[in-house]
């Protein structure tokens, strides 16, 4: 874990900088995990207001990436990075888009969330999402976590985890479907569901991403749009050799 | 004769019975002082091995047995070296022992310890913490305890170096699981974190307030009928005096038994909801003025009720919450303060904020009851509120609806001079003229 160890910089200023903007990463990856938690949960509990202040808190989110965009750039234009340091701050800026993305889908669900409160509750009472928010919010901590430990070994595992995620939604959709045919009446409020759970399986997908970006920093390899398997037998192979 | 001198003297002795055996052997071939020197170097040679076999078993102390030298210097240095040796693994093994034990005590805790170092890095952290936040053995050491523990509040609560009080966080908004964190300093800007799960306790108070606010709402409506039924039975005229009377005596704590109601409803409500109010600019002058009105309505008030308006600025409050405060704290003067006194409302503001003052010359209260005053049901003197129809809930109401502004309770009193309850509100919640009308 060479990158891991920032402080071989001669100029302490230089990893204090880097340090710093990693933390800011961290503290934006925990703010987008509580919006996601009470996003599910206002929508679970039929809790507008709570809804509400999901939706209203997005900007908070927007601000933090814009904030740590700059420092970024900041770092870029004054320090030069190279070797591990350039791959650090690059997956940075590519971490907080991902993050930046999965606060838009979460303020979405707190915004279908908030509406749906005023609904009759459907008798399942939302199982199938709280199942599905569940994994999803295990997958981005666990993706924050190989993060903040440049874990690669976590990553891929947590990477795996998007095709549960995957599996879920098309078994949510597949009831949804059923669930329209039984009765026109419900058409709506399953269309909203659908959202929802399309949001969710979207947030899966930034959390893989953000997993892959961590394999980048640590490996030096670019391993998107490859499939895991063969990402794995790879770096597996180079550890033997 | 200390043993050291007497070892010196037997080497000694041992050296010059070398000497002469050599020169008495050096005298039977004819050389004698070939007869000492050939004594002599042997007699080094000698030495030199010892010398190299101690070094040889002082560098591989533990696999070799120290060397057969029984006597001598070198024999001593042995004894001294295996000495200090034993000395030192004792003294080891102790300290060993006392930390290992430590750790065995720290590890049982029931709560989460981790030590932090200046830069919020984890130093140390036990089982139970390991286990509350998802910390992992060894990986995890020297890492920062801010990007593992990720959640806002802690975050906030970090950096903020206010740690006289525990931070509770709701780990994971759907699992009802809380965790208090509490940070204490020591050392050269080390940080001792704990970490306690509060859940059950945090469980606990929002049953008991969910209890409080169903009792009271379903005990409403029943007694909704008695107080109807009272009041049509208690206006009858033909009603002999002896039953007259306790039906009065009823219809009275029935109204008193509603109010008590209310309030705990308001209680509940006011509890519900976390964090501060926003709320919209609320003209306090006007609000004190209708109420002095509805006090001098009253058929038993004091005989004067003065207003105080030193201030133009408005409040951005909660108006209903404000009222019920503002209310509260008049009703209690208005009881206290007998017909022949006086009420005085001031409001004023300055640098530090608004500030509302009820200042009455009723009886006072004493000291040791003042801090407790805003406990739910607490009383001066029980008889008395009960006479006056008190609930016993005004001055928590009053606290409750201050907390949610950001403002503070005083309270002065001296007994029979009269007391003066002070709001302070924050000068955030101030609504100024002169910014009202550069903004508008």
């Amino acid at each position: 874990m060479e990158t891991a160890d920032l402080s071989h910089h001669i100029s302490r200023r230089y990893n204090a900088d880097l340090e710093r903007v990693r933390s800011k990463v961290m503290a934006m990856g925990g703010l987008v995990e509580e919006q996601l938690s009470k996003a599910v949960a206002a929508l679970i509990e039929g809790d507008s207001n709570l809804g509400v202040t999901v939706a209203r808190d997005d900007y908070k989110v927007n601000d933090m990436e814009v904030s740590i965009d700059e420092e970024c750039q900041r770092i870029l234009a004054t320090r030069a990075p190279a070797a591990g340091d350039l791959r650090v701050i690059v997956a940075i800026i590519k971490t907080i888009t991902d993050l930046e993305r999965i606060g838009d889908e979460a303020e979405k669900i707190g915004y279908i969330g908030s509406r749906l409160a005023s609904m009759e509750r459907p008798a399942d009472k939302y199982r199938e999402i709280k199942h599905l928010g569940r994994i999803v919010a295990e997958m981005l901590h666990e993706a924050l976590d190989s993060f903040a430990r440049m874990d690669a070994e976590a990553a891929i595992q947590v990477a795996h985890k998007d095709r549960i995620v995957d599996e879920e939604y098309e078994a949510i959709q597949r009831q949804g479907i059923t669930f329209m045919m039984e009765d026109p009446r419900n058409i709506s409020r399953a269309l909203d569901v659908m959202w929802v759970v399309r949001a969710l399986e979207r947030i899966g997908d930034h959390a893989k991403n953000i997993c892959e970006y961590v394999i980048y920093v640590v490996h030096g390899k670019d391993v998107r749009h490859t499939r895991l398997e063969d990402v794995e037998r790879e770096l597996r192979g180079r550890a033997d050799g | 004769m200390p043993p050291g001198a007497k070892r010196a003297i037997y080497v000694l002795v041992r050296l010059l019975a070398a000497v002469v055996v050599g020169a008495l052997l050096g005298l039977v071939f004819g050389h004698v002082w070939a007869g000492v020197a050939a004594a002599l170097a042997g007699y080094l040679a000698w030495q030199l091995w010892l010398l190299i076999s101690l070094d040889a078993w002082l560098r591989n102390r533990r696999a070799v047995d120290p060397p057969d030298i029984a006597s001598g210097v070198w024999g001593d240095v042995v004894t001294q070296v295996v000495r200090l040796h034993r000395r030192k693994r004792f003294h080891k093994d102790r300290v060993m022992r006392v930390l290992r034990e430590l750790r065995r005590s720290t590890a049982a805790m029931p709560d989460g310890v981790v030590v932090l170092n200046g830069d919020n890095e984890i130093l140390w952290f036990n089982q139970k913490a390991g286990e509350y936040l998802g910390l992992t053995r060894k990986a995890d050491l020297g890492l920062r305890i801010d990007n593992l523990v990720r959640h806002p509040e802690f975050n906030r609560y970090l950096h903020s170096g206010q740690y006289t009080l525990p931070a509770v966080v709701r780990v994971d908004p759907g699992a009802d699981r809380y965790l208090a964190f509490q940070l204490v300093r020591y050392g050269e800007g080390q940080r001792l974190l704990m970490v306690r799960d509060v859940s059950r306790q945090v469980r606990l108070e929002l049953m008991r307030k969910d209890f409080v606010a169903n009792a009271s709402h379903e005990l409403r409506s029943p007694l909704t009928v008695i107080s109807g039924y009272l009041e049509t039975l208690a206006s009858e005229p033909s009603l002999p005096p002896d039953i007259a009377e306790p039906l009065g005596e009823m219809r009275r704590q029935s109204v008193r038994m509603t109010q008590i109601i209310e309030n705990l409803l308001v209680l509940s409500r006011l509890e519900a909801t976390e964090g501060q109010v926003a709320g919209e600019s609320v003209d306090v002058a006007e609000m004190l003025s209708t109420l002095r009105k509805d006090v001098m309505a009253r058929p038993v008030h004091p005989a004067k009720v003065d207003l105080q308006i030193e201030s133009d600025a408005r409040l951005v409050a909660d108006e209903a919450q404000l009222h019920s405060a503002f209310m509260n704290l008049l009703d209690n003067a208005a009881k206290y303060t007998p017909a022949s006194g006086s009420v005085t409302l001031r409001w004023w503001h300055d640098a530090h904020g608004g500030h509302f003052s009820v200042i009455d010359t009723g009886p006072g209260i004493a000291h040791d009851h003042i801090p407790r005053l805003t406990e739910r049901f607490y009383r001066v003197d029980v008889g008395r509120s009960r006479a006056t129809g008190g609930s016993g809930l005004g001055l928590a109401i009053v606290k409750h609806v201050l907390q949610r502004h950001g403002a503070e309770l005083e309270v002065q009193s001296e007994e029979g001079q009269g007391s003066t309850f002070t709001c302070h509100f924050p000068a955030s919640r101030l609504d100024l003229p002169v910014t009202r009308v550069a903004s508008g």
